[in-house]
């Protein structure tokens, strides 16, 4: 038995302490997948709360059969989806385009530009990309090419089939390279901003 | 957007770290589980659960249908109408006709 089935047993016997340990045990993971989603760190917080709290009331469920690292993470990755379905529904983006800078928006409007991007600037142009997409390509193309999960783990992630995945992650791509030619089609502006970085100031 | 720069985007995306979570997050999370309303650590579920819930209701319900039946037969067989016993007789018997026919 690991450490975690050790803990959860616990926890199902009354020891609603220890859950504490469990989350802290898992938030980094939890955090991590959630960001991807979500740029702000504030909604990421509230989305992770949701995801533990989840985790809590299925706790039942948990049968061991998968470590419960994935198990939480496909919980955070539903969180995550259903959180795009209401964002798509309830609000509307205007991309801030002129945000993300000179450098990054010149690496977009030069298809030469053979500079590498900085991790934080490609996130967020990633991320104003797939904001145009539906939320399960969203998913798709995150798991895919971000965390690096083959079809069979989205499939089981998003409870579908693994042909579908397939499909959806082809057309998820190309959607995603229209989005990128959009933005980097977009004027360049004309001063340069600060970035959108949510991260708390050190 | 050609491929190349597609890949340098996701792979440059890879690298970003996310920054930690507070550090008193865990116990938010548990303090929220505490004060949520009528929630508690559920228990494994099982059949007798629903069964507990509603086995009293379903007593009465199939009592009132049996009483409802059998006072029904009771009115039918008063006013003349061929009661449910003579019907089952009356089964009976073409069955056995039919069976020894063959």
């Amino acid at each position: 038995m690991t450490e975690d089935e050790e803990l959860v047993r616990r926890i199902r016997a009354g020891a609603t302490d220890d859950y504490a340990e469990l989350v802290r045990r898992h938030q980094s993971r939890v955090f991590a997948i959630l960001h991807r989603y979500e740029r702000d760190w504030q909604r990421v917080e509230d989305l992770a709360q949701e995801t533990f709290f989840k985790a809590w009331r299925a706790l039942a469920q948990f049968d061991g059969r998968a470590p419960f690292e994935h198990w939480v993470s496909r919980i955070a990755v539903r969180t995550a989806l259903d959180h795009l379905r209401k964002e798509t529904k309830h609000r509307k983006h205007d991309v801030a385009l002129d945000d993300l800078g000179e450098d990054v928006l010149d690496w977009l409007h030069n298809d030469a530009d053979r500079n590498e991007l900085e991790a934080h600037s490609a996130s967020e142009v990633l991320h104003l990309a797939l904001r145009q997409l539906p939320p399960l390509d969203r998913a798709v193309i995150i798991q895919q090419e971000l965390e690096g999960r083959n079809f069979r783990e989205i499939a089981a992630t998003l409870g579908t089939s693994v042909i579908a995945v397939r499909v959806r992650a082809v057309r998820a791509r190309a959607k995603l390279r229209r989005a990128l030619e959009n933005l980097g089609a977009g004027p360049k502006p004309a001063s340069r901003r600060r970035g959108t970085d949510p991260r708390p100031e050190i | 957007m050609n491929e190349n720069k597609l890949q340098q985007l996701f792979t440059a995306a890879r690298r970003e770290t996310t920054p930690p979570p507070a550090g008193d997050f865990a116990d938010a999370v548990l303090r929220a589980i505490r004060l949520a309303p009528a929630e508690r650590l559920p228990d494994a579920f099982s059949l007798f659960d629903p069964l507990n819930r509603w086995g009293l209701r379903l007593a009465f319900a199939s009592v009132a249908v049996i009483v409802l039946c059998a006072s029904a037969d009771l009115v039918m067989g008063a006013a003349g109408q061929p009661e449910t016993d003579d019907a089952a007789a009356q089964v009976s018997t073409q069955y056995l006709m039919s069976v020894e026919d063959m």
